[in-house]
């Protein structure tokens, strides 16, 4: 046995590795980036050879992890809870054809939301797709239900979604290394046309199979501890008792363990919530007059419970219905219905004086920035100065930060810069109106999403500036490598595909590639490109922004230092429309400065300065 | 024994994670269960960072509120944001130079809760060395003076500092560590001298 401090998507990888996984597919997003880098270390420690790989997006990591457990293996497939949405179509179907080896689906959610456009609530999908799901409550749990999930995915033919949170995956915890029990499977298909090309008439056959499928789980979940446990003794009723699961269920815990009052105020635990285990909760439910439900972050449990006359939570407005259920807020919650029920509240919490103090005191909210020598700074300040009337649809990534440089109108979801462009473009070309629109998109959010889109907006005619910011890696969900670098996940060789072909192959005829850095250059190819969108015989004009990410291909040596001359007339243009974070005012001289701690030394801001006030040393 | 609760906050850029992770590592080496959570994607772009650290048998791994038994800070604006973790007769160490932390509002409140605070200018001793990029190691020092639980001893946290460390910044992590470290010790050396003169002046004050 061997103790370490494990994050909670390495507890995940080691579930996988510990349950025999041979074939790992996913797509990088915060919370769950970090599954697939922590397999590829693990199973190096460990000696094995699962199969890795970051697929292009979601579904196709689904659709390649579904067929590999045809064959009876063990598959897992990772992907933010976003993701899921593009990997639905792939779910659905996947749930009434069922699987052979065991499919884990880990999705992960954020409430709150720290670093996704939606708070959506894995466990309603799954509950939509008719697939079991797992809510772990901390790195040691979610570790043991990714072991638990591939046995019940193989009892029952169906595939299991592990749903941790951001405070599950981004936990750490110190965790004991065991045995690795599974045995290793070769690959083998059955043919079964009826099945796996199963036609709309089958489709309804597996359909009741499914629904089947489902009563039965319920059933094992009924009686499935330790993810699904009471601490009720003998046959007391209580007064007030609480439904939880996932992390919530932990913060409950440490409440109630607090206050000294974990006999008074049982706790039903539904870490397997669906199917619901509806025996199991309504035994709990008839045993309390009152029942409070707090759950991440929707209301899967609370809709289950149907009785809304005992049922405290979301429906009833007791508990908040977005935002993450951090300790405090479920530390109010229960306090609060503790008192309207006449019971005694939880200790009091007096930081809200702290809290009242600090808003006071007007301190600078800290956004987040782009980083000193971001490329993407560069490329945006030469679009917004070329195209100052222009609509800017962007997209997910880094880039999303262009925002604060006014260089960023729209976010929609991956892709959509393409296609909500084309929208744009569509609906002012009805009135008779030439409206610029610049599109901005990174290199891996490209792969991901963008080709079908662009397809589209060439073939039905759109045009539009298209910029492909190329920092030649997924920089935001921590540098994982894109198809254009050959690198794949376990850092073997793979094939190159060249961004360029692929634009040109989707039907875009003009596109040129630059050095952002180079402002010039990169001014000159926005004006050839906006000819090109306003020419009669023109189209979309393709831009491929190319310089590497500074803090992916971290350069040693000396960097290039540069100064703020007496030229500087603190006119502030250069804070306030280039924003870099190096360049700061200085009070005391009335002047811009750069600080040298933070400066890359691109030199970029040399361009920007209107009075010529920036030079290298 | 009770959850003892750290907070450790700063900006993006500024070793937050490193400090979690080094306080972690030391506590597993001297035995004792720990949860932390971390701030990762978007919000590590030069906004806030914050880490919770949780040692002993807890389940969550987030600190409610007038929880935390300690508060680490980077930055000072961050100290105050997050001075509502800080439960009553809680201790703050805070990466400044400036005369004015606290703010007469906070140092109000500090007093009222019992909270000790001290300031350590751990970006200028790191300057000195020429490891700005160190400094969070400064303040982990200087805290690791002061503070005197059992699993937060100066040598585990030097132990884990240079396990942690990538090869080419291992000899200056552990010079601002030490540098630090001294500076805390040295300035418990003065206030006890102080302490001892200031009780002999007095007279029998001291046994």
């Amino acid at each position: 046995m061997n103790e370490d401090i494990v994050l909670g998507n390495g507890a995940i990888a080691l579930g996988a590795i510990e349950a025999g996984c041979e074939i790992v597919t996913g797509y990088p997003g915060t919370p769950s980036s970090e599954i697939i880098p922590e397999i590829v270390k693990l199973a190096k420690r460990f000696g094995r050879q699962p199969y890795v790989e970051w697929s292009t997006n979601e579904k196709v990591a689904l659709d390649t992890a579904f067929a590999a457990c045809l064959t009876g293996k063990r598959a897992l497939c990772c992907m933010k809870m976003v993701g899921l949405n593009v990997a639905a179509d792939s779910l659905m179907s996947s749930a009434y054809l069922g699987t052979i080896g065991g499919l884990v689906i880990v999705s992960c959610d954020d409430p709150g939301p720290q670093s996704s456009q939606t708070e959506q609530d894995t466990r309603l999908i799954a509950r939509a797709a008719k697939v079991p799901v797992l809510d772990p409550s901390d790195p040691q749990e979610a570790r043991e239900m990714v072991r638990y999930g591939f046995a019940l995915s193989e009892e029952f033919q169906v595939p299991v979604i592990l749903r941790p949170t951001t405070r599950v995956c981004h936990a750490r915890q110190s965790i004991s290394y065991g045995e690795i029990q599974h045995d290793f499977r070769r690959a083998l298909f059955k043919k079964n046309a009826q099945r796996w090309a199963a036609t709309p008439m089958y489709r309804l056959v597996q359909h009741g199979e499914l629904n089947r499928k489902l009563k039965r789980i319920a059933e094992k979940f009924d009686e499935a501890a330790p993810s699904n446990i009471h601490n009720m003794e003998g046959d007391e009723v209580y007064p007030f008792g609480i439904i939880t699961g996932g992390v919530p269920y932990a913060v409950v815990q440490d409440l109630l363990f607090e206050e000294g009052r974990q006999q008074e105020i049982p706790v039903l635990k539904l870490g397997a919530p669906y199917p619901f285990p509806e025996r199991l909760a309504v035994a709990f439910l008839n045993r309390c007059e009152k029942v409070l439900v707090i759950e991440d972050t929707d209301t899967l449990i609370e809709v289950a419970l149907r009785d809304r006359r005992k049922v405290y939570g979301r429906l009833s407005g007791h508990v908040p219905e977005q935002g993450e259920l951090v300790p405090e807020v479920i530390h109010q919650v229960m306090s609060n219905v503790l008192s309207e029920m006449g019971l005694r509240p939880l200790r009091e919490d007096t930081s809200w004086e702290a809290v009242e103090i600090v808003k006071r005191l007007d301190l600078p909210v800290r956004k987040p920035n782009l980083c000193p020598g971001c490329p993407h700074r560069a490329a945006f300040f030469a679009i917004k100065r070329m195209n100052p009337k222009a609509i800017f649809t962007s997209d997910i990534g880094c880039y999303t930060l262009g925002v604060n440089m006014g260089a960023v109108d729209t976010i929609l979801d991956m892709g959509a810069t393409i296609t909500m462009a084309a929208g744009f473009y569509h609906a002012f070309a009805q009135d008779g109106l030439q409206q610029p629109i610049v599109s901005t998109i990174g290199d891996s959010t490209f792969f991901h999403s963008g080709p079908a889109g662009l397809i589209n907006a060439v073939y039905n005619r759109a045009r539009f500036i298209l910029v492909i910011l190329d920092n030649l890696t997924t920089a935001m969900t921590g540098m994982q490598p894109t198809p254009a670098l050959g690198i794949r996940a376990d850092g073997s060789e793979g094939g190159r595909i060249s961004l360029e072909q692929v634009v040109t192959g989707c039907g875009v005829t003009c596109l040129e590639t630059v050095d952002p850095y180079n402002l010039q250059e990169m001014k000159s190819a926005l004006r050839r490109a906006k000819a090109h969108v306003t020419d009669p015989q023109g189209g979309i004009a393709a831009i491929i922004a190319r310089r590497p990410c500074l803090i992916a291909y971290r350069e040693e040596g000396d960097v290039r230092r540069f100064r703020v001359t007496d030229a500087c007339e603190d006119c502030s243009y250069c804070i306030e429309h280039f924003g870099c974070p190096a360049l700061i005012r200085d009070e005391e001289a009335g002047c811009a400065t750069i600080d040298d701690g933070l400066c890359s030394g691109c030199g970029v801001c040399v361009e920007v300065c209107p009075k010529k006030a920036i030079l290298e040393i | 024994m009770e959850v003892f609760n750290i907070v450790i906050c700063g900006l993006g850029g500024q070793g937050v994670l490193f400090m979690s992770r080094a306080l972690a590592g030391a506590t597993m080496l001297r035995g004792y269960s720990v949860i932390t959570a971390e701030t990762h994607g978007m919000a590590q772009r030069g906004g806030p960072v914050v880490s919770h650290l949780r040692i002993g048998h807890a389940k969550g791994s987030l600190i409610r509120t007038d929880c935390a038994q300690l508060l680490l800070a980077m930055d000072e604006g961050e100290a105050y944001k997050n001075a509502n973790f800080l439960t009553k007769k809680g201790h703050i160490y805070v990466n400044t130079s400036s005369r004015e932390f606290p703010v007469p509002e906070m140092q109000t409140y500090f007093s009222r809760q019992g909270i000790t605070y001290r300031k350590f200018p751990a970006l200028e001793v790191a300057r000195e060395l020429r490891a700005i990029k160190s400094a969070n190691l400064g303040l982990l020092g200087y805290c690791a003076a002061y503070a005197g639980e059992p699993f937060f001893d100066s040598e585990a946290l030097e132990q884990v500092v240079d396990r942690l460390s990538p090869a080419q910044f291992r000899e200056v992590n552990l010079g601002v560590f030490r540098a630090g470290l001294e500076k805390g010790l040295q300035e418990q050396k003065g206030q006890n001298t102080e302490r001892r003169r200031k009780g002999i002046m007095n007279n029998k004050r001291v046994r």
